[in-house]
């Protein structure tokens, strides 16, 4: 497969995880916001997910139809829904003949949805759920068809690359950003809405419901998010589904580059596996979590130094 | 007319001599009766739906270019009209054959300007008009192509004068384009139109994609099982990008940009994820002068280094071949009939529209006495660009436009205003006529010639218009082709 295909596969793919997650955090962030206006802010949301300056957050935090707007339509904020659709399409477009004819219409499709005007109002004026449920089930419906057409070769492997890499990322990131506002400390009691909505914004709420018995405990969230095997957005997972599908480009061809890339993979994975919930949080739930992250992005630079490098 | 009729009540039949494809002398032709029957039966709203219909399947399926204005793309569509452009069989086999008899001539111009040049030295075609083409590429000079041919694919542009009779208005033999609204345009109406196709009997185009894969494998300097075809495109900014992805996609074959691929000891690489792969076939939709920044321009990155090179020593193929727009030239274009007569000995069976060359002084003359009858074009441009429509155009510019032949005359020809026949339309919820013309596209592959019963119909969408281009506000249709 050529690099560049390769490259914009695996961007599309990292693009399209990271609206998904975008817009689940969007989601959760309101219905927490309907529950306790005063004391709500979109501060954190608006830190970790957008580059703006501190005045400008300031400005926007306690008001949520303009963080809304800013981050799905914001054609300023390159971190927007419209500008991270619109990047997965511009790289689906150019390796269209990779792809299937579904999954590019589907990506078309996206790409069409958010940019109809109607939105913006909907957005403005009226529910905010389902404006971001419909955008959620855009995101679905990508997976399905991806899933369902995509044939299984070296192209699939790199979107699934780009998908486990950028949701272990992700995970990471909204366990951090949820544990920020408890200054990282797991014994601290809380309201249980606060992690009914984290674990929401993961689709991680029955299996909770149904795994951990003993009520909501913040140990207990972070095992699921973080080492639980059943769980499709923990970060034990991801990694496992990323070993999975880079050791099908196992090949006689790029030998050095494979074997780079599977120490790196290896290594994050034993540290997971070799991880438990006490161990976290003696060394400290973010210096835990700074260290995946390094990881991952090791991972991804050495994957673009062997496997995309062509220009 | 019966009261049926009502939807071509606004059809405005002109009284200047004009053929019209859908109405005769005694009415409507027998071949568009089956297409206007289901016009006079279906309601104009419905019409509309159709209409809408097809342009939504456009945008979902990303049949679109992309128009970049202040950083921000916008996606358009290539206008379509959705009555379909109807040719007979009989109409067809006299197209196939002319088409056929040309390019043949044409694929041996080419060969013999590039080697022994007998039809200069035999005076037929004039020295200096080879010369002085600006795509005349003495770097081509005796390199010998697979099997002779030049011209893999050729979209020879054909249009209608008043009587009905064909005429050739251009041949491409370059990198025509526009195949894959042949393609699509069937497709969107197989959608709005249900079993319309099948109940006129149309001849499919489906298989255009299978015969030229079949033509491009042929051409592998290396004899192995799965040659390496390509597609070169020069990316997704490119106005025709859709174009090139479809065919890649139809022809399962890796579409590359210039950036993808290497040169290395006269063999072209692709750069892939488990090293460099050697590329056997290229079919390029990068211009000449694109191609190669260490032989052509050399400020060009849409190209690959020494990928001439690669081609003259046999390594590689290149579709269409490199220098054929000495071939293509609109200068040129009058001596086709001769080339006809002196390499096949044949009489042309298409004719071609009476050309003066502004180069030859009493032509000159002729022409510049009587612009008004005429149509003048630069020799070099393509696209409807730099042309003058001698009876539309202003005192003022036809002024300025003898300024212009007279500072290079070569780069001109001149045709007397051949007035292009009128389709059928569906207009602003009205059938109106248009003016159409039509590019089959003809394959040349080790087996022979080969043209898809079909082709792209342009339409002049702006009333009274004769120029069919999309840039300057054309747009297309189907095409069908008859088999009884």
């Amino acid at each position: 497969m050529l690099s560049r295909v390769a490259d914009s596969l695996y961007w599309m793919s990292r693009y399209m995880e990271r609206t998904d997650s975008l817009l689940r955090i969007l989601m959760i962030n309101h219905l927490s916001s309907q529950d306790d206006v005063q004391a709500f802010t979109w501060q954190p949301v608006l830190r970790a997910f957008t580059e703006l300056q501190e005045e400008d957050v300031a400005r926007m935090e306690r008001s949520g139809r303009q963080v809304l707007q800013y981050m799905v339509l914001g054609r300023d904020n390159p971190n927007s829904v419209l500008n991270m659709v619109v990047q997965s399409r511009e790289n689906a477009r150019s390796v269209q003949d990779n792809l299937t004819k579904e999954l590019w219409q589907c990506l078309n499709e996206f790409y069409h949805v958010v940019r109809e005007p109607r939105l913006q109002h909907a957005l403005q004026h009226e529910d905010p759920v389902t404006v971001l449920d419909s955008l959620i089930k855009q995101c679905m419906l990508y997976y399905g068809v991806a899933d369902i057409t995509m044939f299984r070769g070296e192209g699939l492997c790199f979107m699934n690359l780009g998908k486990y890499l950028e949701r272990t990322i992700q995970s990471a990131d909204i366990l951090d950003l949820k544990f920020h506002d408890l200054s990282y400390d797991l014994d601290k009691p809380t309201d249980t809405t606060y992690w009914k909505y984290l674990l929401m914004s993961v689709s991680g709420y029955a299996l909770y419901l149904k795994r951990y018995r003993s009520g909501f405990e913040a140990r207990n969230v972070v095992d699921q998010v973080l080492f639980n095997i059943d769980f499709p957005r923990s970060i034990l997972y991801s990694v496992n589904q990323l070993h999975r599908y880079f050791g099908r480009l196992r090949g006689d061809q790029n030998q050095e580059g494979y074997a780079k890339v599977d120490f790196l993979i290896g290594k994050l994975k034993s540290r997971l596996q070799y991880s438990d919930v006490q161990g976290v949080s003696r060394i400290g739930l973010h210096h835990y979590l700074t260290e995946i992250t390094s990881d991952i992005h090791a991972i991804g630079h050495t994957l673009n130094q062997y496997y995309f490098a062509y220009s | 007319m019966t009261q049926a009729a009502e939807i071509f009540q606004h059809y405005g039949i002109s009284h200047s001599p004009l053929w019209d494809e859908m109405f005769g002398s005694d009415g409507i032709r027998q071949h568009y009766r089956g297409i206007a029957d289901f016009l006079t039966n279906i309601s104009p709203a419905e019409l509309s739906k159709k209409e809408e219909l097809a342009r939504r399947l456009f945008m979902s399926q990303g049949i679109t270019f992309t128009v970049y204005s202040s950083g921000e793309g916008i996606e358009k569509i290539f206008p379509f009209d959705i009555i379909p452009r109807i040719i007979t069989s009989t109409e067809w086999t006299f197209i196939e054959q002319g088409i056929k008899q040309r390019l043949r001539a044409l694929n041996l111009f080419l060969r013999d300007v590039y080697h022994e040049q007998f039809i200069l030295k035999d005076g037929v075609v004039p020295v200096e008009l080879v010369y002085s083409c600006p795509h005349y590429l003495r770097e081509m000079q005796g390199i010998n192509v697979p099997h002779d041919i030049y011209v893999h694919i050729a979209g020879i542009d054909l249009i209608r004068d008043y009587d009905g009779t064909f005429y050739v208005l251009e041949d491409n033999l370059r990198t025509p384009s526009g195949v894959s609204y042949m393609i699509e345009n069937r497709e969107i109406t197989k959608r709005i139109f249900p079993d319309l196709i099948p109940q006129n009997h149309v001849r499919p185009v489906t298989h255009y994609p299978t015969i030229l894969y079949k033509n491009l494998m042929a051409l592998s300097p290396r004899k192995v099982a799965s040659p390496n075809i390509v597609l070169l495109t020069p990316g997704i900014y490119n106005s025709a990008y859709f174009e090139h992805t479809t065919l890649a996609r139809l022809m399962g074959v890796e579409l590359v940009e210039g950036r993808d691929l290497v040169v290395e000891n006269h063999k072209v690489y692709m750069k892939t994820t488990a090293g460099l792969q050697q590329v056997d076939v290229i079919y390029r939709r990068v211009d000449d002068h694109y191609l190669d920044p260490l032989v052509f321009d050399p400020s060009s990155v849409l190209g690959v280094s020494g990928i001439l090179s690669a081609y003259r020593k046999g390594n590689v193929a290149i579709v269409n071949s490199i220098g054929n727009g000495v071939a293509d030239d609109k200068a040129i274009y009058a001596y086709v009939p001769d080339m006809i007569r002196y390499y096949l000995n044949e009489e042309p069976i298409l004719r071609n529209v009476p050309t003066y060359q502004l180069g030859k002084p009493d032509e000159r003359e002729y022409v510049l006495s009587s612009i008004n009858t005429m149509v003048v074009k630069k020799t070099n441009e393509s696209g409807g660009y730099g042309m003058l429509m001698g009876h539309a155009a202003s005192e003022q510019e036809i002024d300025e436009y003898k300024k212009q032949i007279l500072r290079d005359p070569r780069q001109f020809i001149a045709q007397p205003t051949i007035s292009l026949s009128a389709s059928p339309c569906y207009i602003d919820g009205k059938v109106q006529p248009r003016r159409v013309d039509l590019r089959p596209f003809a394959l040349y592959g080790p087996d022979g010639i080969e043209i898809v019963p079909g082709g792209l119909t342009r339409v002049a969408l702006r009333e009274g218009s004769l120029v069919v281009n999309s840039s300057q506000g054309g747009g297309s249709k189907d095409t069908w082709v008859l088999s009884v």
